[in-house]
């Protein structure tokens, strides 16, 4: 072979080399550098889906959407003009701190990505960041969807909070919702219960990214998905009367409740004292929320259903009604009250210590008398009674549309004897449940429930805040005799002219009701007031309030009662 | 007056003549405008951002119309005369390379001559020198020298100006001027298995660093030697020496190369390592050729390229924007047209009788071969990042007149003997 051939061969040998090589790549590792390329230049944006805004029964805005913003620096673009002094002005972070995030970003194989900086800026911190933007190379900086209530009625406990998906553990229970780190989701209250209509479909949408971060557009070969916003709400809640509620309120603690009977709709939620979901940006800074936790008033309770108390007199309706529908007495049966009444070697005091003289039911039930209901239980059953007070809806929870609610308690034989023992116990213990006392335990949202039942003659349904929202019938069939007695007794509450809930009462409107007062080993006595209004013989509006430590319940919670009273005879209709 | 006018036009006779013919050889020339056009082409979509005037596309047509020029240019000249001042022309190499060591550092080396707005890189044109000087050596001596005493002549003037320029440092005409020497030496008549020997030292080194290939290639080095049959002694001194050579590379390694020149090396063994330093050129490349498939993504159209992931993709890496804009079809292009180009500067060799001019051909198709198959091998992780742009494709003026001052003196020497 001649030389010049040799020499061709080896040429033709290494050329085939290359063409193999390239081969290889081009054709055999095509896809995978195919997806590699994408990887580089193709960035995945998420297009966040507003949250649903929540309204109130009337079609106002309680809960809507803002911007907050994050603010974050590509460590490639920043140069020697960055002004770090400003950024750590506006946004309080170290300008050390800042500066070693950057250098240590340039050196990093993603300098081309953004570390964040500051999460959580507001929209003024951000306009004063842009208008500088020329010192600031490299700033960029990213929405953030936040929650903003726009209404005078703040609604704290109902509506929740947000938080952010810090690690995926924290979103297990909802991963059909697909959240991401970083995502929003509803920590408490109906934006927790309801996340899942709140909570809209994020989009997506794909751009060609060139490696300094600058856009180039969308890619045409993937169009993406379009964000689905979150549905809204709209709450039974009547935000003025809330608003109004929330006002009386001001200063004190304790809850009210305030529903419509028939619908089992919630009007007005308040349980006092409360935070402020405005005072900050995104999720709730850790120093405030460890504020509100070792807050000896304990902000973060919801007291209309997880606050129990002892129902005092309210609970008295209970053992009326028992005694009405087994006939085991009637309107001739009296008792006579001296203020206080023995048995065994104990005292039990009526509240009225001059006693009520000779009492029947009805006026045992305006007056309060404890003697006469002392006397009562004497002769009806323990379990009866039991079995009565669950009928209206006390020792369960009622299955209102939030998380956390309590059962309450209505002791039983056998409570009895676990707790005191077989013999530990005895009628004394009776006489206290029986005005409310002792072991018995409700929260506000029972009561109320309780005065629904009442107004319904028994056809009432399951609280719910949503409105229209998911709700159980309830039925309760007692005799007519018993309903009538019991609503004609709540009326004299207020409107006999020794009623006890007088305070409550309103002109031409009609006020049922039944004041309660508490006692507790913690101070002063609970103020409750428990009852229902009747406009056009249609009860439009039942409410319990109770006033933690506010005295007598015939004073300070039907004080409140007449005011909401007031206001729902004008505003409130079927 | 009238003696330096006489002198002066001697000194143009010496350089000058005019041609009997121009005669353009196609298979050589038409390679060349084909790789001229794939240039354009991608220059002016890499470029798309700059303004006309300032475009690397528009530069490069310039340099290419000034380089048909001097192409032109180039059939007057008279070859001998580099045959006649070979030592001469060397001499002044190693000395405007020495000088280069006084001069400012520019981009972390010394390669350039300045003065004041000009700049020069003589190891550019020393190329075009080595192959005179080398042709001219063994053009001389017809036989009547020993063969491995002329050799290792060669190699040392080989490795002379390749040393300076390694210590500039440039990594890759270093090579290139090492490489010139092997195909001229073959080229000569030097017997097959003496350009073993030398090679195989180096090899030894590289493959020092891995003791199974060390032990491969020992096989093959103890095989090839028994099968030439040397003398005893030459045959057990040359394993000692290639074993000594694998025992010395770590040494080497250690004290004798640059940081980045190891770097490099070392990235082309593993270019994940360190992925955003010259690996991340590598890795960007591969995935830029990777992405392009069997016809490309079209041509201004290639996302590594036009968004920028890919680095000096006008000049080192533009291989990597044909491969993935125009596919595994542009790249055939590319090595089809290059080796028809060097097929034809070979057998005009063979036919060519006289030693020097045959030799010179040899040795510029070296020159051409060696960076496209280095610029090439680097754009799909087989050779280290070296620098070294690709013939005809890459942009940079000097370099593309180069180039083409290389074929234009093949053209020359081609037409005068045949």
């Amino acid at each position: 072979m001649p030389k010049y051939k040799k020499v061709q061969l080896v040429l033709a040998g290494i050329f085939a080399i290359l063409f193999f090589r390239f081969y290889h790549l081009q054709i055999y590792q095509h896809s995978k550098y195919e997806a590699k390329a994408g990887n580089n230049s193709v960035r995945k944006i998420s297009l966040h889906a507003p949250r649903g805004i929540i309204y109130d029964r009337n079609g106002i805005p309680i809960v809507d959407n803002r911007q907050i913003y994050d603010l974050a620096v590509i460590p490639f673009d920043v140069t020697s003009q960055f002004d770090y002094q400003m950024v750590s002005k506006r946004t309080g972070v170290s300008s050390s701190e800042l500066q070693e995030k950057i250098t240590k970003g340039k050196k990093s194989f993603h300098r081309f990505r953004p570390v964040p900086i500051k999460r959580h800026i507001n929209f003024e911190t951000r306009s004063h960041l842009e208008e500088n933007k020329l010192s600031l190379p490299g700033t960029i900086f990213s929405e953030f969807p936040a929650r903003t209530y726009p209404d005078k009625a703040k609604l704290t406990h109902v509506l929740g909070y947000l938080r952010v998906v810090t690690d995926f553990t924290a979103s297990k229970p909802n991963q059909k919702l697909n959240y991401k780190l970083g995502d929003v989701f509803g920590f408490s209250g109906i934006e927790r219960i309801y996340e899942s209509n709140l909570r809209g479909r994020d989009g997506t949408e794909f751009r060609l990214v060139d490696i300094y971060g600058i856009d180039h557009g969308v890619y045409q070969d993937n169009p993406g998905q379009q964000p689905v916003p979150g549905k809204a709400l709209n709450l039974a809640i009547d935000s003025k009367l809330q608003a109004l509620i929330e006002d009386l309120f001001t200063e004190k603690k304790g809850a009210a409740i305030c529903m419509m009977p028939k619908t089992g709709d919630i009007l007005a939620f308040v349980s006092a004292p409360d935070y402020d979901l405005n005072s900050f940006a995104g999720p709730v800074p850790l120093e405030l929320w460890e504020g509100w936790n070792t807050d000896p008033e304990k902000p973060l309770i919801n007291r209309g259903i997880q606050g129990l108390y002892p129902p005092g007199s309210t609970f008295k309706l209970i053992g009326a009604a028992l005694a009405k529908e087994e006939g085991k007495v009637d309107k001739n049966w009296t008792v006579n009250c001296n203020g206080v009444y023995h048995l065994g070697d104990r005292d039990f005091h009526c509240w009225n210590e001059a006693g009520h003289g000779t009492v029947n039911m009805d006026k045992a039930i305006f007056q309060s008398c404890n003697i006469y209901f002392y006397h009562l239980i004497q002769k009806l059953s323990f379990n009866n009674w039991k079995g009565m007070a669950e009928n209206f809806g006390f020792g369960a929870t009622t299955g209102i549309d939030l998380l956390g609610e309590k059962e309450g308690l209505v002791p039983g034989k056998k409570y009895m004897n676990d707790k005191y023992g077989r013999f530990g116990w005895a009628t004394g213990n009776l006489l206290t449940f029986i005005i409310g006392q002792g072991d018995v335990l409700v929260t506000p949202l029972q009561v109320v429930q309780m005065m629904n039942i009442i107004a319904t003659r028994g056809n009432t349904k399951s609280p719910h805040l949503l409105l229209d929202g998911p709700s159980e019938n309830i039925t309760l069939s007692l005799k007519s005799e018993t309903w009538d007695f019991l609503q004609q007794a709540t009326w004299n509450v207020v409107n006999h002219e020794d009623g006890t809930g007088k305070a409550a009462k309103v002109m031409g409107g009609d006020v049922h009701g039944k004041t309660g007062t508490a006692q507790n080993p913690h101070g002063e006595v609970h103020s409750w007031f428990a009852g229902y209004l009747v406009k056009d013989d249609v009860p439009i509006l039942s409410l319990a309030i109770l006033v933690e430590h506010g005295g007598k319940g015939s004073v300070e919670a039907a004080l409140i009662s007449h005011k909401i009273f007031k206001y729902a005879q004008k505003n409130i209709t079927l | 007056m009238l003696r330096k006018t006489l002198l002066y036009n001697n000194f143009l006779n010496k350089i000058f003549q005019p041609p009997d013919k121009i005669v353009f050889r196609w298979g050589m020339l038409f390679p060349v405008i084909v790789l001229m056009c794939i240039s354009f082409i991608t220059l002016k979509y890499t470029s798309v951002n700059s303004s006309f005037f300032s475009s690397t596309f528009t530069k490069q047509i310039v340099w290419f119309g000034l380089g048909s020029i001097i192409f032109i240019l180039a059939q007057w000249v008279r070859i001998q005369y580099f045959q006649e001042y070979a030592y001469h022309f060397y001499g002044i190499l190693i000395i405007l390379i020495g000088v280069t060591y006084f001069m400012p550092v520019i981009g972390g080396s010394q390669r350039w001559l300045i003065f004041g707005p000009l700049s020069f890189q003589p190891s550019e044109i020393g190329k075009l020198f080595l192959v005179f000087v080398i042709a001219r050596v063994l053009a001389d001596q017809k036989g009547n020298m020993n063969e491995i005493k002329l050799l290792l002549l060669i190699l040392i003037m080989a490795f002379i100006p390749a040393l300076l320029v390694f210590k500039q440092p440039d990594f890759g005409t270093a090579i290139v001027y090492g490489f010139i020497a092997i195909p001229m030496l073959y080229w000569s008549g030097i017997r097959s298995f003496y350009l073993f020997s030398v090679i195989a030292p180096f090899v030894s080194i590289i493959s020092a660093f891995n003791i199974y290939i060390f032990s491969i290639w020992m096989g093959i080095l103890v095989f090839v030697i028994y099968y030439n049959q040397p003398k005893i002694t030459t045959g057990v001194s040359q394993f000692i020496v290639n074993i000594g050579c694998g025992i010395l590379s770590p040494f080497i390694w250690n004290n004798i190369l640059y940081f980045h020149q190891k770097e490099r090396i070392l990235t082309l063994l593993n270019p994940t390592r360190d992925p955003h330093g010259a690996g991340y050129q590598v890795i960007q490349s591969i995935i830029a050729i990777g992405s392009g498939g069997i016809w490309g993504k079209g041509v201004g159209e290639g996302t590594q390229t036009q968004l920028r992931y890919l680095p000096v993709r006008d000049t080192d890496f533009i291989v990597s924007v044909i491969g993935e804009e125009m596919g595994l079809f542009g790249i055939t292009v590319i090595l089809v047209v290059f080796f028809t180009m060097l097929y034809w500067i070979i057998v005009y060799a063979g036919i060519i009788s006289n030693r020097f001019s045959s030799l010179t051909l040899i040795g510029f198709a070296s020159i051409l071969f060696i960076h496209l198959a280095v610029n090439m091998g680097m754009t799909v992780g087989l050779l280290p990042v070296t620098g070294l742009p690709a013939p005809f494709l890459s942009y940079g003026g000097s370099f593309l007149l180069s180039c083409i001052l290389i074929l234009a003196l093949s053209t020359n020497i081609i037409n005068q003997h045949i």
